[in-house]
C-alpha cells in the first residue's frame, strides 16, 4: 500500500518535471525579453540589448536548447531558478511569496472540499427539499459568477461591514498591515488579511465539489448495496450516511488533484483584486516584463502545488477504499 | 394489534395464522405517458415455513410486488392496500417505523449478488453490522454470530473469509452472504426476489439448497419470486401466477401444474422447452406480447393473445374466483378448462411455423476449427502493467459445422464458449490452431476484396437485441446497413430491406420504427433480419433467446429453424441455458474451461450424457414438474467453476469431479497428471467425450 | 475471457425493477415521437424556459442594442467624464468618456461571438479526438490520454495567459488560443462516454459487419453522444465566457481599443467604490450570460437525458 502511494508519488513527480521544462520552451518563445529594453531611453541597439541580456541566460542569440540546458544545470545543482531580465534572482522574488500562496491555495482547497462535501452530503439527503433547493440555486449562481466580480463582491461587502458593523479586522487590500510590529502580532495580522482572500477562493472552490458530490451520491442512492443496506434494517439516512457515503467520496477525492490548477487560477485573479504579494500576481508580473525564469519558476509552483493535492487525494483514496489496501 | 381482516384462504380451523397477508395492493409509477399501473390489486396469505412462489414474465409486477412488500420502493411510486407482517399493516409507515421491521421480522434476497453488497466493507462487518441494527450486541459477539452465519449459508472457512471483501468472492459465494444477511435476525418472512436469475445453473441449485437451509433453520415463510417454471415445480408449496400487475391463477403446486387452467399459465407451460427425458415436444408460441401497463384497456389483459377467449373477456377483467378442487383463478371459462372440456391453447399448434420433422442432409463444411487456442494476460497495475499470468480462455478446441446443421456450444460462464465464438468473427490469425470457414483458412487472408466477401458469408445474431441495435436508427437503415458496408446500391438496397422484413415475419410500417418503438421480440427479428442481409452461409448466435420472455422465446426458435430449413444456412449457437439449446441444435459441444469435454447428437446427449460434468449440468437444470423435479435424483456439483489463470495439469473438472471422488487411487493419479483424449461412443459416431473415470 | 466472464443470465429482462422502469423514457416516448417529447420535457422546466429567454434577449440586446444610442463604443464624450447613468448616457460613462451603454453593447457581442465558436470548435475537437481515441484503443488512446491529463494538471491558465500576451489582443486569435488550450476536459468526458459506448453490442455488431472505423465512429459512437455534446456546448459558452473573462480581466485577452466583457470588468474594478456603474453593468450582463445558458444547459440534459448524471460541475474555470 505505501509502494503504491510512492509509485503514484513518483509518477507526479515526473509530471512536475515535464511540466516545467515544456514550459520554460513556451515561455522562451512567447515572451521576448528585448522588449523590456526597446521603451528605455537612450535607445540601444539590438545588440546591446542582447549583450545586457546574456549575463542572465537570456540572450536570444543563443539557441535555446543551449539556455534551457544551463538553466536545467543551475536549477538541479543549485536550485537556481535564474535571473529576471533585469537581473532580479527570481529565487528570492518566490521565495516568501510561494509560502503565502501555498497556504492560501491549499487552505482554500480543503475548505472547499469540507464545505462542498458537506452540502452535498446534506442536501442529497434532502432531494428537492427547502434546503436543497436554495443551496442548489446558490451555488449554481456562485459557479456562474467570474472570480474578479466575486471578489470585489467580497470587497464590497467587507467594505460595508467595516463601516456600518464596526468590524476592523476585515482588510480589504495588501498583506500586512506597516504599522504591526512584533513576532505574534506580525503573524496575527498576516492571518486577518488573509480572511478574505481564502473566503473568495474557498467560495468559488466549494461549488463544484457540493454539485458533483451531491450527484454522486444520488447516483450511489440508487445502488444495489444501499437497498441491501436498508433491508437490513437501516433508515434511509442511516444507509447514506454508512454504505453510500464513503462509496461516493472516493471519486471526489480523486478529482481533488484536478481542481488545484482551477484553484490556483483563482489565486491569480484574487490576489490582483486584494493587492496580495503572491505567486499569483508574481507571475502576472512576470509576463508582463517578459520574465522568462520567473514564468517558470511560477508554473513549477503550480504543478508542485498539482501534485501535492494528488498525492493528498491518493492516500485519501487508500483511507477510503479498503480494496486499495488488500491488493 | 390484531389481525385486521379474516384471511379467506386457511378454512381450516386452527390452522397457523399467517405470518403476511398482504390485501389488495396496488403500486403505480409516474412516467411520461401516463401512471404505469406496475402492481394492480394483488392479496394472499403467507403460512410459516411455507413457501409462495410468485411466477410471471418481465414487466408482470412480481418484483415491484417484492419490493413493495419490503417498503423499498422509489418515493415516487404511488403505494395502496395492506401489507400485514404479523398483523401489523406496513403501508403507511415512515421510513424510521418500518427500518424497526425491516431486517428483524421481514429479510430480502436480490437478484444481482455483484451489486448487493457494500464493496468497501468486509462480509463480516456487514453481518455484524446487520445484527447490532436490531440486537443489543458487542462487536465482538456480533462478528462471532456473523461467522456462525456464514458458515450456516456454506461459506467454506468461514472465520478467515468474514474478513475478506466482496469482490473476493465469486457470484454463488456472494449470493450465500446476501441470504446470510437476509436471515441474521431470523426474520419470519423471506422475500426472495430472482436469487438465481444471475448465476449459473450449476450454482443455481446449491443456491437454492442454502435458501431451503436458511428457510428450514429460521422457519420463516417464504415468497420466492422467478420466472423459471422448474424452480417453482421444485420449490413452491402455492404458485401465483402474475400476469400485467395481477394474479390470474393462485393454486397449489400439484394443482396448478397437473391442471393449469388459467389460459395464460397453460400456454406458457407449453412453451417452455425443458430438458428432462423422452421425445420433444414441439413448442407452441402463445404469439403477441404482454400488454404495456399504462392506459390498460377494459377486460381480460390476456384476452388479445387468447385462443379461447369469449367477447364477455373483452368487455370486464375477471376477478380470481375459487374453482372446485383447484385454487383460485382469474378466468370466465375457468370452470370448463378445469373439468377438462375446454383446450385452453384452443385446438393444434399453428401448422405453419412447425420444425420440420426430417433434418436437410448436411451440406459442405462451412467452418473447421482446429485446435483454437486463445489466452489473455493477467495483468497487474494502473501505469506500467506487470503481467503476472495467463488466462487459457480457449485451449484445443475442434468442431466441425456443415451447411444446414446447427451446432451448440453449451457452458457456465467462463467456460470460453463466447471467446471461441468471437475468434470466428474476429478473422484474423488465431493466437493457436486454425479457423476455416467456407474453405478459406482466415490465417491467410489479406484485408481486401476476398476478406470483405468472407465478411459477408458470416453474420452475427446477439444476445441483447435493444444493445445490439443502434438506437438512434431506424430499422430500415439498421437492415441497410451491412449491404451499405458490402458496397451495394441504393436501390438493390432498398428492395432487400424489404425482403428482410416480410423473411422475418414483420411487416414494411417496421422499417420507419425505431428499436425503441419495437417489443423485445420483434427486436430479435429485426436482429436476425439484419444478420441475413447480405445472405451468409454462416450464422453466430450469441445466447440468442436468453434476453427474451419464455412467451416469445418459442416463436423465435421456430423462426430459426424455418430459416434454416429454407436457407441451407449454418448455425453456430453459444448458450448457456441447455432446454433452448436442445430445441435449436443438431450437435452440441459442452465446454469447461476452455475445453469441450462431451459432444455429439443432441438428443445422444440429452438421453444418455456421459461426461460427469455434462451429467451434473443437465441434472441441474430444474423441470417444470413438481412430481418428477422432486423425485429426480441430482448430482449437485460442489465449489464453482474455478477460474482459467491457473489450469491443472491434468483433467481441469477433476477438482469439482463427483466421479473422481469416488474413483480408484490409479484413476486418479490419470485424472490428476493426464489432460483425457476424446473417447468415442461405440456405436454412436460423432459422440465423444474427454474423462479417464467413466 | 473478455466477453465470456459477463454472465449472460443477468441481462434477462425478467427483473422488472421498478425503480428503473420509473425512470427510463422507454418504450412509450417513440409513440410520441422523440423530438416532441423532448421539448415536452425542456418546456415543463421553468428555470430553463427563462434561461432561453434570457439569453434570446442577450442576443438582441448584442445585435440591436446599438441602434437606440447615438454614440459607438469608440467615441469618448469629454463633457461628460465619470458621469453616473442618466439621460444622456443610459449607464453612464467613465473617466475617458466612453458611453457605457455603446461599450456593453459591444462588449457583449464580442464576448458572445467568442463564447459560442470557441465552444463549437471545443466541442467539435474533443468529439474527434475523445471519440477517436476511444474507438481506436490501444497506443494511439494512451498517447492521447496521457497528453489530455498532461495538460489538464499543467494550470493551462498559465499557458493561456503566455500564449494568448504574445499572440492576443485580436480577438479572432483569442478563439483560437482559447479553443487550442480548452479542449482537454470536454475531451475526456466524451472519451469517457465512448469508451463504454465502443463496448456497446451495436458497435460489435456493426464491426462483424464490415463497417469501416470511421464510419463507426461518425454514425454509431458520435450521433449516440449526442446529448452529452449539445450539453456541454452549452456549458463550454459558460466556460469560454469566464476564461476569457479572467483573461481579460488580467490584461491578457482582447486589448484596447477593442472592448469585451472582460475588459469592461478590469476597468471598472478599480472604482467600485466610487463609480459601482462601471463595474456593475458588465457584471450583471456577464452574470446574466453564463446563468442563463447553465440554465439551458441543465435543461436539456434533464430532457434529453434524465437517468445522466454526468456532473459536469466540477473543475470549469
Amino acid at each position: 500500500m505505501v509502494r503504491s502511494v510512492l509509485r503514484k508519488a513518483a509518477g507526479w513527480v515526473l509530471m512536475i518535471v515535464v511540466a516545467t521544462n515544456a514550459t520554460f520552451f513556451l515561455a522562451s518563445w512567447f515572451l521576448d525579453p528585448r522588449s523590456n529594453f526597446r521603451e528605455l531611453r537612450p535607445v540601444r541597439s539590438e545588440a546591446q540589448i542582447d549583450q545586457a541580456l546574456a549575463p542572465y541566460g537570456l540572450d536570444p542569440r543563443v539557441p535555446v536548447v543551449h539556455r534551457w540546458w544551463d538553466w536545467l544545470t543551475s536549477v538541479v545543482l543549485h536550485f537556481d531558478w535564474g535571473k529576471s531580465p533585469t537581473g532580479v534572482p527570481v529565487n528570492g522574488e518566490v521565495g516568501y511569496r510561494a509560502l503565502v500562496s501555498a497556504e492560501l491555495v491549499l487552505v482554500a482547497t480543503i475548505l472547499s472540499v469540507v464545505v462542498g462535501v458537506a452540502l452535498g452530503v446534506y442536501t442529497a439527503a434532502r432531494q428537492y427539499g427547502f434546503a436543497d433547493r436554495i443551496s442548489q440555486a446558490v451555488s449554481i449562481a456562485v459557479l456562474n459568477v467570474p472570480t474578479s466580480v466575486a471578489a470585489l463582491a467580497v470587497v464590497f461587502v467587507a467594505i460595508w461591514l467595516n463601516q456600518h458593523a464596526g468590524l476592523r479586522f476585515l482588510y480589504v487590500a495588501g498583506e500586512n498591515s506597516p504599522d504591526v510590529t512584533g513576532t505574534l502580532p506580525v503573524i496575527g495580522d498576516r492571518l486577518l488579511h488573509l480572511i478574505l482572500p481564502t473566503l473568495t477562493l474557498t467560495l468559488m472552490g466549494y461549488v463544484g465539489y457540493h454539485l458533483t458530490q451531491r450527484s454522486l451520491l444520488l447516483d450511489t442512492l440508487d445502488a444495489d448495496f444501499v437497498r441491501t443496506a436498508r433491508a437490513t434494517g437501516l433508515t434511509c439516512g442511516q444507509a447514506i450516511r454508512r454504505h453510500a457515503l464513503r462509496a461516493a467520496l472516493i471519486p471526489t477525492a480523486a478529482s481533488v488533484a484536478f481542481g488545484i490548477p482551477a484553484i490556483f487560477t483563482g489565486a491569480v485573479i484574487t490576489e490582483t483584486v486584494f493587492g496580495w504579494n503572491g505567486m499569483g500576481r508574481y507571475f502576472i508580473q512576470t509576463i508582463a516584463k517578459n520574465d522568462v525564469h520567473g514564468a517558470v519558476a511560477t508554473a513549477a509552483f503550480a504543478a508542485a502545488l498539482t501534485a501535492i493535492g494528488a498525492i493528498l487525494a491518493d492516500i485519501a483514496t487508500v483511507f477510503l477504499d479498503p480494496r486499495v489496501r488488500v491488493s | 394489534m390484531t389481525l385486521a381482516t379474516p384471511a379467506p384462504v386457511p378454512a381450516a380451523t386452527g390452522a397457523p395464522a399467517p405470518v403476511l397477508s398482504v390485501r389488495d395492493l396496488r403500486i403505480s409509477f409516474p412516467s411520461e405517458a401516463g401512471p404505469v399501473e406496475a402492481v394492480r390489486g394483488v392479496g394472499f396469505d403467507l403460512l410459516p415455513g411455507r413457501t409462495l412462489c410468485i411466477v410471471g414474465e418481465s414487466g408482470s409486477g412480481k418484483s415491484a410486488t417484492a419490493t413493495g412488500i419490503m417498503g423499498l420502493l422509489p418515493p415516487s411510486a404511488d403505494v395502496g392496500g395492506q401489507v400485514l407482517l404479523e398483523g401489523r399493516n406496513l403501508i403507511g409507515l415512515d421510513d424510521r417505523e418500518l427500518s424497526r421491521v425491516r431486517g428483524r421480522s421481514i429479510g430480502m434476497v436480490f437478484q444481482d449478488p455483484l451489486s448487493a453488497l457494500t464493496p468497501i466493507f468486509s462480509v463480516g462487518r456487514q453481518l455484524s453490522d446487520a445484527l447490532r441494527v436490531h440486537q443489543d450486541l458487542t462487536r465482538r459477539a456480533a462478528w462471532e454470530q456473523a461467522v456462525e452465519l456464514l458458515d450456516l449459508v456454506g461459506i467454506p472457512d468461514p472465520r478467515g473469509r468474514a474478513a475478506a471483501f466482496p469482490h473476493e468472492f465469486s457470484g454463488g459465494m456472494r449470493q450465500r452472504v446476501v441470504i446470510a444477511l437476509a436471515i441474521a435476525n431470523r426474520p419470519s418472512v423471506l422475500v426472495a426476489d430472482e436469487p438465481t436469475t444471475a448465476l449459473d445453473v450449476t450454482v443455481q441449485a446449491q443456491i437454492l439448497d442454502v435458501l431451503r437451509r436458511a428457510q428450514r433453520e429460521t422457519g420463516a415463510g417464504l415468497v420466492l419470486i422467478t420466472h423459471d417454471l422448474g424452480v417453482v415445480a421444485g420449490h413452491a408449496d402455492d404458485v401465483a401466477v402474475m400476469y400485467a400487475g395481477r394474479f390470474v391463477e393462485h393454486a397449489g403446486v400439484e394443482e396448478l401444474f397437473r391442471r393449469p387452467t388459467m389460459p395464460y399459465t397453460a400456454r406458457l407451460l407449453a412453451a417452455v422447452p425443458t430438458v428432462d427425458g423422452g421425445e420433444r415436444r414441439p413448442l407452441v408460441p402463445i404469439g403477441g406480447e404482454p400488454p404495456s401497463l399504462v392506459g390498460l384497456p377494459a377486460g381480460c389483459p390476456f384476452a388479445s393473445r387468447c385462443a379461447v377467449a369469449l367477447d364477455a373477456c373483452r368487455a370486464d377483467e375477471p376477478g380470481l374466483r375459487e374453482v372446485g378442487g383447484h385454487g383460485r383463478v382469474a378466468c370466465l371459462r375457468a370452470g370448463e378448462i378445469a373439468d377438462g372440456t375446454l383446450d385452453p391453447a384452443g385446438g393444434a399448434a399453428p401448422a405453419d411455423d412447425r420444425v420440420p420433422a426430417a433434418r436437410a442432409a448436411a451440406g459442405e463444411v462451412v467452418l473447421r476449427v482446429e485446435d483454437l487456442v486463445k489466452t489473455f494476460p493477467v495483468t497487474k497495475g494502473a501505469v506500467l502493467k506487470r503481467r503476472i499470468g495467463t488466462l487459457h480462455a480457449v485451449n484445443g478446441v475442434g468442431f466441425e459445422l456443415r451447411a444446414g446443421e446447427t451446432l451448440g456450444l453449451v457452458g457456465e460462464s467462463g467456460s470460453g464458449k463466447t471467446t471461441t465464438l468471437m475468434e470466428i468473427l474476429r478473422m484474423r490469425r488465431p493466437e493457436g490452431g486454425r479457423i476455416e470457414i467456407a474453405g478459406t483458412d482466415v490465417a491467410t487472408l489479406a484485408p481486401g476484396a476476398r476478406a470483405r466477401a468472407l465478411r459477408q458469408d458470416v453474420q452475427i445474431v446477439m444476445q441483447d437485441p435493444l444493445g445490439a441495435l443502434d438506437p438512434r436508427m431506424p430499422v430500415s437503415q439498421l437492415l441497410a446497413e451491412p449491404l451499405r458496408a458490402a458496397g451495394r446500391d441504393r436501390a438493390s438496397i432498398r428492395a432487400r430491406v424489404r425482403e428482410l422484413l416480410a423473411l422475418v415475419g414483420l411487416d414494411d410500417t417496421a422499417g420507419a420504427r425505431f428499436p425503441a418503438a419495437l417489443s423485445g421480440g420483434q427486436r430479435q427479428r429485426v436482429g436476425i433480419a439484419r444478420a441475413l442481409a447480405t445472405e451468409p452461409r454462416l450464422l453466430a448466435l450469441d445466447e440468442p433467446l436468453s434476453a427474451l420472455d419464455v412467451s416469445v422465446q418459442a416463436g423465435v426458435i421456430n423462426l430459426l429453424a424455418r430459416l434454416k430449413s429454407e436457407l441451407g444456412l449454418a448455425y453456430l449457437v453459444v448458450a448457456h441455458d441447455l432446454a433452448v439449446i436442445r430445441y435449436v441444435c443438431d450437435r452440441i459441444a459442452v465446454m469447461y474451461l476452455g475445453h469441450i469435454v462431451e459432444t455429439g447428437e443432441t438428443e445422444a446427449i440429452f438421453a444418455d450424457p456421459r461426461h460427469p460434468y455434462t451429467r451434473a449440468l443437465l441434472s441441474a437444470v430444474p423441470v417444470p414438474d413438481p412430481a418428477r423435479e422432486r423425485a429426480r435424483e441430482r448430482i449437485v456439483l460442489e465449489g464453482e467453476q474455478p477460474g482459467a489463470a491457473r489450469l491443472p495439469d491434468g483433467c481441469v473438472f477433476a477438482d469439482r469431479c463427483p466421479l473422481y471422488r469416488r474413483a480408484d487411487d490409479t484413476v486418479r493419479q490419470r485424472c490428476r497428471t493426464r489432460r483425457p483424449e476424446p473417447a468415442l461412443v461405440p456405436g454412436r459416431p460423432g459422440h465423444q467425450y474427454a474423462c479417464h473415470a467413466v | 475471457m473478455a466477453t465470456d466472464a459477463t454472465p449472460h443470465a443477468p441481462s434477462r429482462p425478467t427483473s422488472d425493477a421498478p425503480a428503473r422502469t420509473a425512470a427510463r423514457p422507454a418504450p412509450q416516448p417513440a409513440e410520441l415521437g422523440l423530438g416532441r417529447l423532448y421539448l415536452r420535457r425542456f418546456v415543463r422546466n421553468r428555470p430553463a424556459v427563462a434561461g432561453v429567454v434570457i439569453f434570446l434577449l442577450l442576443v438582441l440586446f448584442s445585435a440591436f442594442g446599438g441602434r437606440f444610442t447615438s454614440y459607438a463604443y469608440t467615441d469618448a464624450d469629454f463633457t461628460a467624464l465619470t458621469r453616473p447613468p442618466g439621460a444622456a448616457h443610459w449607464f453612464g460613462t467613465n473617466q475617458g468618456g466612453d458611453d457605457i451603454y455603446a461599450c456593453a453593447v459591444h462588449g457583449l457581442q464580442r464576448s458572445l461571438v467568442i463564447a459560442v465558436s470557441v465552444s463549437v470548435l471545443t466541442i467539435v475537437v474533443a468529439a474527434l479526438v475523445g471519440a477517436g481515441a476511444a474507438y481506436a484503443g490501444g497506443r494511439v488512446e494512451r498517447a492521447t490520454l496521457a497528453l489530455v491529463h498532461f495538460l489538464l494538471i499543467v494550470p493551462s491558465f498559465l499557458v493561456l495567459a503566455l500564449v494568448s500576451h504574445r499572440l492576443a489582443g485580436d480577438w479572432r486569435v483569442l478563439i483560437v488560443v482559447l479553443t487550442v488550450f480548452g479542449w482537454m476536459p470536454t475531451a475526456r468526458v466524451i472519451w469517457s462516454v465512448s469508451t463504454s459506448l465502443r463496448e456497446r453490442d451495436y458497435v460489435t455488431a456493426a464491426r462483424f459487419m464490415g463497417v469501416g472505423p470511421l464510419r463507426i465512429v461518425l454514425r454509431h459512437i458520435i450521433p449516440n453522444l449526442g446529448s452529452l455534446l449539445i450539453v456541454n456546448l452549452t456549458l463550454g459558452v459558460v466556460t469560454t465566457v469566464l476564461s476569457e473573462t479572467a483573461l481579460s480581466f488580467l490584461g491578457f485577452g482582447v486589448q484596447t481599443p477593442d472592448v469585451s466583457l472582460g475588459t469592461m470588468l478590469a476597468d471598472g474594478a478599480g472604482t467600485v467604490t466610487s463609480a459601482p456603474w462601471l463595474f456593475a453593468f458588465p457584471a450583471g450582463l456577464v452574470v446574466l450570460l453564463t446563468v442563463s445558458m447553465t440554465l439551458i444547459g441543465d435543461g436539456l440534459r434533464d430532457a434529453l437525458d434524465p437517468t445522466s448524471v454526468t456532473g459536469s460541475a466540477g473543475g470549469r474555470r
